[in-house]
């Protein structure tokens, strides 16, 4: 059977979606590479109260200095974990149900390399995610999960920020597959976390993003859609 | 050592715009014809609309896309010609659908037909008028006869063309659509113990593959029958469509919306009871159907374009001529009633379905592909 890792950079995650996060994973991948970006909270003590973590740690924090040297981190602790396939997964993105029984036989497989997945951002409480403009989540799909291949090489872009959570290679990879099921993307959920993630963003970001600025939209402008639960099929 | 390269148009292998995978049964079809030529010896390479994107239609065989749109009558002369001049390195040409190959073609190349398309009610808005017609006609009879040899997956194609020009019939094979014999199978243990029945509707969700009727049956048939279970798998012509059809299916009790990849779907036929192909138009031998009947499953289809090569109604499938919510219903009421003729409409299916087995489909294009390619015709 192929061997699944799921590999995740955090940091402060104790008060947020982390234990959520891993508690889901544990079911279906093999092993769950958490590189923590020198947090002060206890993000590091959740991590190791789950014994298919592997972690590791920075002495200083580097995601908003060099994402690209943390992502390359990441990534080298990741494949010592000799992986078949790679799952690259945020501390606050949760699977829906299916894919607990679904994981395997999406990766049991020949017929291609990357996996692709609509990803709902939540706002304002989990019933609700936002689809006005481009944050359709209907249209967008996100390459999360891909097969590893040991004799190839693999690399990120020299970039401060928003270097991507998969390698280069992968994102030119041809074989893919769009799944249909769902990821749910809980970081814009509390008011308090939009709120500072965007300033975060602003600060390092590199001149205006629109849409970084409609994070603070009149909520007159922000378009919701319910949640629509998915059946657990009996075969 | 390469046999030669060869170079495939067709319009839309992946969306336009490169993000959108299509998982129909051109696109699994297109796979399989590439295989097949790979394990010949050749080398292939794709073409096909889109804003100059390269993508990979299989490990190696790159598909090249070319800025440029179709024209009236669904025929693409820029395309053809951007073909003919971007492939020039090539040896042997096909063309995935008849009319690409207008208003030109390669000398050794081959045009496939994957069915009759113009026999719904829309067709009207692209060839309004008796000047239009005759132009249409006029194309598809240039694009017929530029490439050595012009293969038919379904017998309609071929009645209408013969009728149409008879000289023309020298030109055409017919090769009927495929189907693994050995991942789609007839479980042992069929229909099992289950109290439930399960329908499975496993098509894209387009009007001429029959999904509003489909729905307007399901809707009252959910109601009626506490043991139905109605399952859609398939990719809707949208984005939005997909979140639409996931919605009315959570609204319903026993419905279910999902997509499955191709080496998942011989396990989705194995677990259901009854399998509606129920096209309207525009429909060839459907791999869909050739997977249900190769499952061994009760298949009620829609009496149009291939799906008379495949189905005798009543012996090996239930065949609606013509499909209407009505007809739909019946039938479908009748199979959910009757396990016992379930399971001998689905045994002669599988009996069928082995006349169409994938190894025979590669020697009739194999014999096709060397008599053009090196035999010259």
């Amino acid at each position: 059977m192929p061997r699944l890792t799921a590999m995740m950079p955090v940091r402060n995650e104790a008060q947020r979606y982390l234990y959520e996060v891993l508690t889901n994973l544990s079911t279906y991948v093999d092993a769950i590479v958490v590189l923590d970006d020198a947090s002060d909270d206890s993000t590091a003590e959740i991590c190791r109260s789950f014994p298919g973590v592997v972690l590791s740690r920075t002495s200083e924090p580097l995601f908003l200095v060099d994402e690209s040297a943390l992502r390359q981190a990441l990534w080298e602790r990741t494949v010592e974990t000799r992986p078949d396939w790679v799952l690259a997964i945020d501390a606050d993105e949760l699977f829906e149900e299916r894919m607990r029984h679904e994981a395997l036989s999406l990766i049991d497989q020949q017929e291609y390399d990357a996996v692709e997945f609509r990803v709902f951002d939540f706002w304002g409480d989990r019933a609700h995610y936002r689809v006005d403009g481009a944050w359709d989540p209907w249209r967008k799909r996100v390459r999360m999960l891909f097969r590893y291949r040991p004799g190839q090489t693999y690399s990120w872009p020299r970039q401060r920020l928003h270097c991507g959570r998969i390698p280069l290679e992968i994102r030119r990879s041809a074989r893919v597959y769009q799944s249909d099921l769902r990821v749910k993307h809980l970081g814009w959920l509390r008011p308090e976390d939009i709120r500072r993630k965007y300033e975060q963003y602003r600060r390092i970001g590199t001149g205006l993003d629109p849409h970084l600025e409609s994070v603070l939209d009149d909520p007159s402008k922000v378009g919701l859609e319910e949640w629509i639960p998915a059946k657990s099929v009996p075969f | 050592m390469s046999r030669g390269h060869v170079g495939i148009l067709t319009t839309y292998h992946v969306h336009e715009d490169g993000t959108r995978i299509i998982y129909g049964g051109a696109e699994r079809y297109a796979l399989e014809f590439t295989r097949m030529l790979l394990e010949m010896g050749y080398d292939v390479a794709w073409w096909q609309i889109g804003s100059g994107w390269i993508q990979e239609v299989t490990h190696g065989v790159p598909l090249y896309s070319i800025p440029l749109q179709e024209a009236a009558y669904q025929t693409c002369p820029a395309l053809n010609q951007a073909f003919f001049e971007q492939a020039r390195g090539i040896d042997y040409a096909v063309y995935f659908s008849t009319l690409l190959a207008y208003p030109q073609a390669f000398e050794r190349s081959i045009a496939i037909s994957h069915g009759i398309y113009w026999d719904y009610p829309t067709w009207e808005t692209i060839v309004p008028t008796e000047r239009h017609r005759r132009e249409w006609r006029q194309r598809w009879w240039m694009a017929l006869n530029g490439p050595q040899r012009v293969v038919c997956c379904d017998t309609a194609t071929i009645r209408f063309i013969t009728a149409t020009w008879p000289g023309l019939v020298g030109k055409l094979e017919y090769i009927p659509n495929f189907v693994d014999l050995t991942a789609f199978y007839l479980p042992d243990e069929d229909d099992g113990e289950r109290d439930e029945v399960r329908v499975l509707f496993p098509r894209r969700l387009t009007s001429v593959r029959g999904v509003n009727e489909t729905l307007a049956v399901m809707d009252e048939l959910l109601e009626k029958f506490p043991q139905l279970e109605f399952y859609v798998v398939g990719r809707g012509h949208s984005d939005h469509q997909e979140r639409d059809m996931l919605r009315w299916a959570a609204a319903r009790a026993r419905a279910y919306y999902f997509w499955r990849p191709a080496h998942l779907m011989p396990s989705v036929y194995r677990n259901v009871d009854i399998v509606l192909v129920p096209s309207k138009a525009s429909e060839g031998t459907s791999l869909s159907c050739l997977e249900a009947m190769a499952s061994g499953r009760a298949v009620i289809a829609g009496g149009t374009g291939g799906l008379t090569d495949l189905i005798i109604d009543g012996y090996n499938g239930l065949l609606l001529r013509p499909l209407t919510v009505s007809a739909l219903r019946d039938s479908l009421e009748r199979l959910v009633n009757d396990p016992q003729l379930r399971r001998s409409l689905g045994r002669r299916a599988r009996m069928t379905a082995e006349a169409f087995g994938l190894e025979r489909w590669k020697v009739r294009w194999q014999r096709v592909i060397e008599r053009v390619f090196h035999r010259g015709g």
